[in-house]
């Protein structure tokens, strides 16, 4: 009895070692481990870097402006948010705590409540109702919603002139105070913790990905171009709700937002959803699930690429490409959805489940 | 004695009477579980979460009539349970405790199928048995007080029944399994075995193909078996130790929550009588209850009863074999259309996630509007309608009572929805095949009846 039970040991050791060599080791831990250090945390260091600078930028123009700081704060709020697209999808921990995500781009902004905003002169930029009047859309908004001139007026002769001044740099500096605490975090305790939930529960860090990551694919789906293009008005499209409508720049970021969410998927160079799947697969699979999503994320690539600046305008003139953009988007979305959830079994929701 | 003989004397000797330690054993065991279980729910606060929070109710067919009770209602309905289990367990006013807690328990799960588990229902089953069986008549509080008559025997069937319960469950468990996705592609449990992969040493093992194999195939056998080598007195014990296992490592591989231990304690009702004993003197000496057995024993039975009691065992069990079957009147894939899944006893056989979109569409302009899911359930109630065809009906009525009349604005925009038709597109990947159409955006929803008839508007399911 105990020979056959040191047999069956010595087997099953065997077989475990021999699948070492094999192929790379996978495990959750590992994929969480590279998240963090190799994608999340970078991310996040650059894009503090980029807000900080934004606010110097937003401070030299309001002292001073001209058309020169004035495209220099532009320059610095397009790098800022393309850098910001590639940290969206990391909505839950420290960035939720913050409400980071809905504090810094919340599209289409409310015009109508900036200006009141700023006539007013005293507001709280915190609150719910005033989610659409701060971010990237009320700095596109403040930025280019005229000619050059039109804008360098209103921060100099303008009645409102400096009041206009004061809710710009109150912007930014809401976006520099709000970020730092959220990179310290990463960088400090949180990353222990984020490694440390390697379960599969609703509460483990490979849900809050999968789930966070699920929802900026929609986001792009619905928001970036479902909506603007008319896709939930039954083809009525609304223009004005892309993002940075302004500044024009909406494909620009759709497709940054796409770089930022294929490397979520992909760990960057390093371990991430799509190791995983491929462990899960059996080994006799053809395809992988990992090779289809990541070819998905290239013709959804390809798809943005060819639409043009400004898309509220692309909406009109170039309506099959959009809504082709659209529907491959959803084959995207649906993979995600589906096929990689179902793989992976993490859990959505805390509950007993016999499984059926 | 032949062995014909034996097996005939065993299953129609139902009136012989038998100790009654047994039916006392069983009372305390599942009052106890089931008081554990009942805390449980309300301590991880799914009161709220499962029957508080969401907006839409999804009901049962033919139990949309039942009110729905608000949050206070429902609180004092889990106390209730509650206290119901805990005179179960003392068996004090027994009967009374026994039909509150399967009236209670069976209204809560009928509130909403998002919530069905087969291990509730089985539950609910065990509930209704237990009314009508003596389980108070010894080491009771009934029987302590004088409320009910000491005694020391019970006729065979009332032990006979709750063994056929559990053997239906196993059996019928085991004969879902027999089907070619869990037996030649070992799913979903390939999948799911790899959730555990964190473990150290047998996490890599769980990763390997051939354990999702074994872990099918020794499941299957397990279940069609186990209730065989439990009846059988020389395997008894050896089949007991089994159960524990299984158990224990579907516990500690899957989050099923209470079932194995309901299992494992559903299970004692196959071991001897001596055991039953063991245990009950043992609660006696802890109580320094000494003296509770005399021997002024009555028989339970009143003989002009046992016409009544065959017919309504009979039906209990005709209807028991007969019930988990219905899926076959239907056509089309089980794990497609769910027709006549529920109920019968189908545990871990489906992972199937599904992704659905929404429309609400104006009958006369055709303008449309995605809804916003989460706006109206809860993720469960989102995860769990995505997938299952009557449950997409009820969500599509509702949505159209929903949006009727209304107008949706969007900045300056007016979207008005007078008469709205609902249509959905919906993707849904089943046990490891890539992601398929399973309905298509054509179909009115809300004008499909939700009846118990073939449903057509599915795609058809793709191998």
């Amino acid at each position: 009895m105990k020979k056959i039970t040191l047999l069956i040991f010595a087997g099953v050791f065997a077989l475990t070692a021999c699948k070492k060599d094999e192929e790379p080791e996978f495990d959750r831990e590992a994929m969480l481990t590279n998240m963090a250090s190799g994608v999340i945390i970078p991310a996040y260091q650059a894009e503090n870097g980029a807000v900080i600078l934004l606010h110097t930028k937003a401070i030299d123009f309001t002292t001073n402006p001209t058309t020169t700081t004035l495209a220099d704060l532009r320059a610095q709020y397009i790098s800022t948010n393309l850098l910001y697209q590639r940290c969206s999808m990391y909505n839950f921990g420290p960035a939720m705590d913050y409400g980071i995500k809905a504090a810094l781009n919340t599209f289409p902004t409310d015009t109508t409540k900036i200006e009141s905003n700023i006539s007013l002169g005293s507001y709280t930029l915190g609150t719910a109702t005033n989610a659409t009047a701060i971010g990237f859309p009320a700095l596109d908004y403040l930025l280019y919603f005229g000619t050059d001139a039109e804008i360098i007026l209103k921060f100099t002769t303008d009645t409102e002139a400096t009041k206009r001044k004061i809710y710009l740099t109150d912007l930014t500096s809401k976006m520099k105070t709000e970020f730092q605490p959220v990179l310290n975090q990463w960088t400090g305790s949180y990353q222990t913790t984020f490694i440390a939930a390697n379960g599969n529960d609703v509460a483990s860090s490979c849900s809050y990905l999968l789930n966070e990551f699920v929802k900026d694919c929609e986001l792009l789906k619905n928001a970036r171009i479902g909506i603007p293009s008319g896709q939930q008005t039954g083809g009525a499209t609304l223009p004005e709700y892309v993002e940075a409508y302004f500044s024009g720049l909406s494909k620009s970021f759709a497709l940054e937002q796409l770089i930022g969410l294929k490397m979520a998927f992909t760990g960057g160079p390093g371990i991430g959803f799509d190791d995983y799947i491929r462990d899960v697969e059996s080994d006799d699979v053809t395809t992988s699930l990992a090779d289809n999503i990541i070819s998905q994320f290239d013709i959804c690539t390809q798809k943005i690429t060819v639409l043009n600046n400004p898309l509220s305008n692309d909406i009109a003139v170039n309506y099959a490409a959009v809504n082709s953009a659209y529907l491959e988007i959803k084959k995207l979305v649906v993979y995600c959805k589906t096929d990689m959830t179902s793989m992976l079994g993490i859990l959505i929701t805390y509950q007993d489940n016999d499984g059926d | 004695m032949t062995a014909i003989s034996k097996i005939k004397s065993s299953l129609f000797d139902w009136h012989r009477e038998i100790p009654s330690t047994t039916l006392a054993f069983y009372r305390i065991g599942f009052g106890a579980l089931m008081l554990f279980s009942t805390i449980r729910f309300l301590a991880n606060g799914w009161v709220h979460d499962f029957y508080v929070a969401p907006k839409f109710h999804f009901s049962y067919f033919g139990f949309d009539w039942i009110p729905y009770p608000n949050a206070t209602v429902l609180y004092f309905i889990f106390a209730m349970m509650v206290l119901s289990t805990i005179g179960i367990l003392l068996g004090f006013f027994y009967r009374i405790s026994a039909v509150a807690f399967f009236v209670l328990f069976t209204y809560v799960e009928l509130l909403d199928k998002t919530t069905y588990l087969n291990h509730y229902y089985f539950v609910s089953l065990i509930a209704l048995l237990m009314i009508f069986l003596p389980a108070n008549r010894f080491f009771s509080l009934d029987t302590y007080f004088g409320f009910t008559p000491h005694q020391k025997t019970v006729p065979k069937w009332t032990v006979g029944i709750l063994k056929f319960q559990i053997a239906i469950v196993y059996i019928f468990a085991g004969i879902a399994k027999l089907e070619s996705d869990w037996l030649l592609n070992a799913q979903p449990l390939k999948y799911w075995l790899h959730t555990a992969h964190h473990f150290p040493f047998f996490g890599e093992l769980l990763k390997e193909d051939w354990v999702a194999y074994f872990f099918s195939w020794f499941g299957c056998l397990y279940d069609l078996l186990i209730v065989f080598f439990l009846l059988t007195l020389k395997t008894r014990n050896f089949a007991y130790v089994v159960v524990i296992i299984f158990h224990l490592i579907t516990w500690i591989l899957f989050p099923i929550g209470v079932f194995p231990w309901l299992m494992i304690f559903a299970t004692t009702i196959f071991l001897s009588e001596n055991f039953h004993r063991k245990i009950i003197d043992f609660l006696r000496r802890l109580f320094k209850k000494e003296n509770l057995f005399n021997d002024n024993s009555i028989s339970f039975e009143k003989p002009n009863r046992k016409k009544l009691i065959h017919f309504l065992l009979g039906t209990f069990i005709l209807f028991q074999i007969v019930f988990p079957f219905r899926y076959l009147l239907y056509t089309g894939k089980l794990f497609w259309t769910e027709q006549g899944y529920r109920f019968s006893w189908r545990v871990m056989l489906m992972e199937k996630t599904g992704y659905t979109e929404f429309y609400i569409r104006d009958s006369e302009t055709k303008s449309e509007h995605i809804i916003n899911n989460s706006e109206h359930l809860t993720r469960l109630q989102e995860k769990m309608m995505s997938t299952q065809p009557d449950m997409i009906l009820q969500y599509a009525a509702f949505l159209q009572k929903e949006y009727a009349d209304t107008t949706i604005y969007f900045g300056t925009n007016e979207f008005n929805f007078k008469n709205p038709e609902v249509h959905a597109e919906i993707y849904v990947t089943l046990n490891g095949r890539p992601s398929q159409l399973y309905v298509d955006k054509s179909h009115n929803l809300a004008a499909i009846k939700n009846d118990l008839s073939n449903r057509y508007w599915l795609e058809d399911f793709k191998e």
